[in-house]
This record gives C-alpha cells, sequence and structure tokens, in this order.
C-alpha cells in the first residue's frame, strides 16, 4: 500500500512507476499465479467466459470484466472487485482467496440449491441476465444453503453474508425504486440493438488501453555538444498524445537517467518517440537528436506470454538484429522475465552528429 | 466600447468551454456520473480500462469531462490529463469506509500536482441512497478537505443512479469558474511545450 501513498506526481520520474515493476513480494505473484492455474479459475465464475482477469474479494470468485460490472453495482458492501492485473495485491488478500477455495468451491457453495428452471448465463449472455442471476446468486443468495456458507467463510473480509442479511431486507424495501432504474439500464443498454445501437455508439468517446508501458531511460553516451563544452541533457519520450520528460543532468554529455516513464498505449498503436533536448534558461531548449521505435512487436510478444508464467531464469524470446536497423547499436533482445516482456535498447540518436541513448521498455497487456 | 459589451455579452449570455476531469478510487461512480450527466441515462457499465471523454451542456457552459480509470495501476496515468484542466470532480464512494485513506492519498497527490494547483476541486460523495454511507461531512473529512489552503472546493452529496446531487454540483462549477474568469483569476496552468 506504501506505493500509493508514497506516490509522487511532480516530477515525470520516479514512483508513478511502480506499478509495472516486480516490487509485489513474489509470494502474492506466485500465490495469484496458483491459482489462476486452477481449471475452475480459468472461466469466470458467473458466465463461463474464458480467461477471467477479475477478482470479488468479497466471495473469492474469478470473474470475467463485465459480469465485474455488475458485481461492482451491487455495491462495496456486497461484492468488492479488484483487477488481477491492474491492481497491488496483498499477501492477506490472496490467503483469503486461496481460503475460499476457488470458482469450484465457492459455485458448489452459492449455487448448491440452482432450481432446474434457472439458467447459469452463457459467455454471450446480455447484461440484464448476468444482472438478475449475480443478484440472486449473491446478494439475495438464493441458490446457497445460507446456513453452511456463513458458517464456513473465511475471516479477514467481512463475510457480506454474515453483515448482510437483515441488511438485505432493508435494502429490498427502502430501495427497490433505484434497483428498479438500475435494471432499467441494463434493459436499455442491451436493448439498444443494429442501427440504434450505432448511432449510439457514436456519442459515446470510449478509449481503450492496449496496455502500458514502461519506459526505463537508462543512460545516454557520448551526447552532442549544445553549449559551449558540454550540454544539459533531458529526454522527452511521446506516444500518441501523451508527453513525458526526465529531469536535466546538468553539464553532462554521458548523463546517467535511470528514470522510468509509464505511458498508456493507444489503438492503434502509435510509434513512441525519444527527444533528446539540452535545457537552456534564457533561450529555446536546443535538439540534440531524437529515434522513433516501433513498439507494435514489444505488445505483440507481451500479449503472446501474458499468462505463462515462467519464473525461472529470465529467456530469450526474440532479438532485433542491428543488421537490419540502421537506428540500432547493438542487437536489441526481447526477454521474458517473471512473465513479463521487456526489450533492451541502444539507440543510434538520428538527425544529430553523435549520441546513442540505452533504454529498456516493458510492457503490460490488458486484455481483458 | 464594442469590445467591452462583447465580452459583457459573453459573460451573460455566451457559451463557455471548461476542462474538466474526474477522478477518484476505482467503482466510485465517475463513467455512471459521465453518462448520467451526458444522455441522462443510467448505463450499466464496465470497469475503466482506459478513458471516456464527453461534452456536456448545463446552461450556458460546455464542460469537457475526462473520465479516467481508477484501477491502482492506472492512477500513475491520471497525470496525463492535467494540462489545461480548469476543474477536478473527484468520486468518492461513500459506501466504501475501508479505503476512504486510499481515497485521500491519491486525492491529495492529485490537488498538489504542479498542474493542478489552479483548479477548482468538486467532491462528489456517491452513492448516497445506500444504507451505512458515509456523509457528505465524512467524506469531507476523510479526504482532508478541511485543511486545504487556498483552494477553492465544494463537497456534493450525489446519487449517480437517479442523479441527485450532480447539476447542483455542476451548478457550483460553472458559477465558480465564471466568478473566477470575470475576476481574472487563471483556472488552467497551460502549457507551452507540453
Amino acid at each position: 500500500m506504501s506505493t500509493v501513498v508514497s506516490r509522487n506526481y511532480h516530477d515525470g520520474s520516479s514512483a508513478a512507476v511502480s506499478s509495472l515493476e516486480e516490487e509485489s513480494p513474489s509470494n502474492t505473484t506466485k500465490g495469484l499465479e496458483m491459482l489462476l492455474s486452477q481449471p475452475g479459475n480459468r472461466v469466470c465464475a458467473d458466465c463461463g467466459s474464458p480467461d477471467p482477469k477479475w477478482v470479488s474479494l468479497s466471495h473469492g470468485v474469478f470473474i470475467c470484466i463485465k459480469c465485474s460490472g455488475i458485481h461492482r453495482s451491487l455495491g462495496v458492501h456486497i461484492s468488492k472487485v479488484i483487477s488481477v492485473n491492474l491492481d497491488e495485491w496483498t499477501v492477506e488478500q490472496i490467503d483469503s482467496l486461496i481460503d475460499r477455495g476457488g470458482n469450484t468451491a465457492v459455485n458448489m457453495r452459492y449455487e448448491a440449491f440452482l432450481p432446474g428452471d434457472v439458467e447459469k448465463p452463457k459467455p454471450d449472455a446480455l447484461l440484464e441476465e448476468r444482472f438478475d442471476f449475480i443478484r440472486r446468486k449473491y446478494e439475495l443468495q438464493q441458490f446457497s444453503a445460507v446456513q453452511t456458507v456463513s458458517a464456513s467463510t473465511v475471516s479477514s473480509f467481512k463475510s457480506p453474508l454474515q453483515n448482510n442479511i437483515p441488511k438485505n431486507k432493508y435494502f429490498e424495501k427502502q430501495h427497490t425504486g433505484i434497483r428498479h432504474t438500475l435494471a432499467q439500464a441494463f434493459r436499455n443498454s442491451w436493448s439498444k440493438k443494429g442501427s440504434e445501437q450505432k448511432a449510439f455508439r457514436s456519442t459515446m468517446g470510449m478509449v481503450e488501453f492496449v496496455g502500458l508501458i514502461k519506459v526505463n531511460i537508462i543512460r545516454g553516451t557520448n551526447l552532442a555538444i549544445r553549449d559551449v563544452l558540454t550540454s544539459d541533457p533531458y529526454v522527452i519520450v511521446t506516444l500518441g498524445h501523451q508527453t513525458m520528460k526526465t529531469r536535466v543532468v546538468r553539464r553532462n554529455l554521458n548523463p546517467v537517467w535511470h528514470e522510468s516513464l509509464m505511458l498508456s498505449i493507444p489503438d492503434p498503436i502509435p510509434p513512441l518517440r525519444l527527444q533528446v533536448f539540452d535545457k537552456d534558461t534564457f533561450s529555446t531548449d536546443d535538439e540534440m537528436g531524437e529515434a522513433e521505435i516501433d513498439i507494435q512487436p514489444l505488445v505483440e510478444a507481451a500479449k503472446a506470454y501474458e499468462n505463462s508464467f515462467l519464473n525461472s531464469e529470465p529467456i530469450q524470446v526474440g532479438k532485433w538484429l542491428a543488421t537490419d536497423y540502421k537506428t540500432l547499436v547493438n542487437d536489441s533482445i526481447f526477454s521474458l522475465v517473471d512473465g513479463k516482456v521487456k526489450q533492451e535498447i541502444t539507440l543510434k540518436l538520428q538527425n544529430v552528429e553523435s549520441g546513442h541513448l540505452e533504454i529498456e521498455l516493458q510492457c503490460m497487456p490488458l486484455s481483458q | 466600447m464594442g469590445q467591452v459589451f462583447r465580452k459583457l455579452f459573453d459573460t451573460f449570455f455566451g457559451n463557455k468551454e471548461m476542462r474538466v476531469v474526474m477522478l477518484g478510487l476505482d467503482a466510485a461512480g465517475k463513467t455512471t456520473i459521465l453518462y448520467k450527466l451526458h444522455i441522462g441515462e443510467v448505463l450499466s457499465t464496465v470497469p475503466t480500462i482506459g478513458f471516456n471523454v464527453e461534452k456536456v451542456q448545463y446552461k450556458n457552459v460546455i464542460f469537457t469531462v475526462w473520465d479516467v480509470g481508477g484501477q491502482q495501476k492506472l492512477r500513475p496515468l491520471w497525470r496525463h490529463y492535467f494540462n489545461n484542466t480548469d476543474g477536478l470532480i473527484y468520486v468518492v464512494d461513500s459506501l466504501d469506509r475501508e479505503r476512504i485513506g486510499q481515497a485521500k492519498a491519491e486525492f491529495q497527490a492529485v490537488i498538489n500536482d504542479p498542474f493542478m494547483l489552479n483548479s477548482v476541486i468538486l467532491v462528489f460523495a456517491n452513492k448516497q441512497d445506500m444504507k451505512g454511507a458515509m456523509t457528505p461531512m465524512e467524506v469531507c473529512e476523510g479526504l482532508g478537505l478541511y485543511d486545504l489552503k487556498n483552494r477553492i472546493w465544494h463537497i456534493q452529496g450525489t446519487c449517480a443512479l437517479k442523479g441527485d446531487g450532480l447539476y447542483e454540483g455542476l451548478d457550483w462549477l460553472a458559477s465558480t469558474l465564471k466568478e473566477l474568469q470575470a475576476s481574472g483569476r487563471p483556472t488552467a496552468i497551460g502549457t507551452s511545450t507540453f
């Protein structure tokens, strides 16, 4: 949790980046991998979609993004949802998940008395079907043997079952109005099919990231002179509309930054642009060269290895040959370290008389 | 003279455009609020992996509202939306007492960012319809709003599902930003190069 609190938004450098790093204790990563590899957890506990990336901590199930939206709409007192990839996990959260036994065990309890006429939603189920089923399964607990469950639920999280049975009743009475609104919303969203849906879509400005990229600016060597004998270099990284910059290293042609900058990857994937500048106090900063990198191969590789949990030695998964790319100083290696794909690159800066830039890229795909 | 009239006319009748960024922890209700304001309907939402942006017209102000995903690992990306922002809408799930500390830490980091120092702050204490929700007063305390120095802020209890409080909030935002602009105070820090 400390990473969140201490995060520093002020300079482009710094802690803001912790998230892509394997800073989380390896036992949480290992615990999650172990859980994700159980067959029952490889499909959504509610609709059966493959590869669920979301978890209801309150109930200990792996669910897909669509069902996670429904869980969230029930309120945090019914279902607390976090993401496998996009949230930091604590050891207690993992332990609680392990204790509950994963999708198969939890479903055996929550769906113990699933009546013959109630059908579980399919992966392509409409939102309204999901809403009805998920609400009945977790909030109203119509399919489970309540006594058994509340006796066996594990501590650490306040069990919604123990807490909310009286609350639910209240809820029923007090909030039918709003519940109705919500149910109506699901009807609204899925009834807008066909042309109406298209027209509707065009007004929506949802932009989805295909992933996150961490650009580690390691060092520059033999950079160009822009002041009398030296330069005050810094680097600007641009991806689509996002721009970040490193700190300025004063009077140094071989600056060491070791700064990580995080950007989101839009779709279609634009090239990553790096520009080196010389900081001038009284005039416009001078250019010291630039380079462009196609990050598509990195994103592809990261997607391909997304679900591989190889915690052994780092292994090489690809290479760009220096002979094929005029901007490369030496071969660029793609390696798989702790399930994440990294690319090391040393670039010859373009449009400048001299200078190399050493960087490392790491990509986290966000497929749902 | 003509210019003065033009300016007066714009002040009273013209459409103003304002850029607003809406942030908050995951599942606070940001996307639901955005679409309730934009199309007046409650949409079923899924977690935002990226951002939504919509124009919302209220009275004679056109708000461009950016709604950015709130999961832990997406929060470092919030700063990409700070430039030229007139107002911050910070959304809190009033039911989530467990994470109010986390909501505070993120809130304080955002409002102390150099690019956000001039922006006005509207806090939505959302999900007020839920039993056991923190009152706007409690959320206020939880975020440390009372300790803010030299900042213009307002807290509004809301229920996005019913739409309660949303327009009251925009009302405050619109009139506050107009006053500030009329008094010549900058509301956003623009940037020349970045």
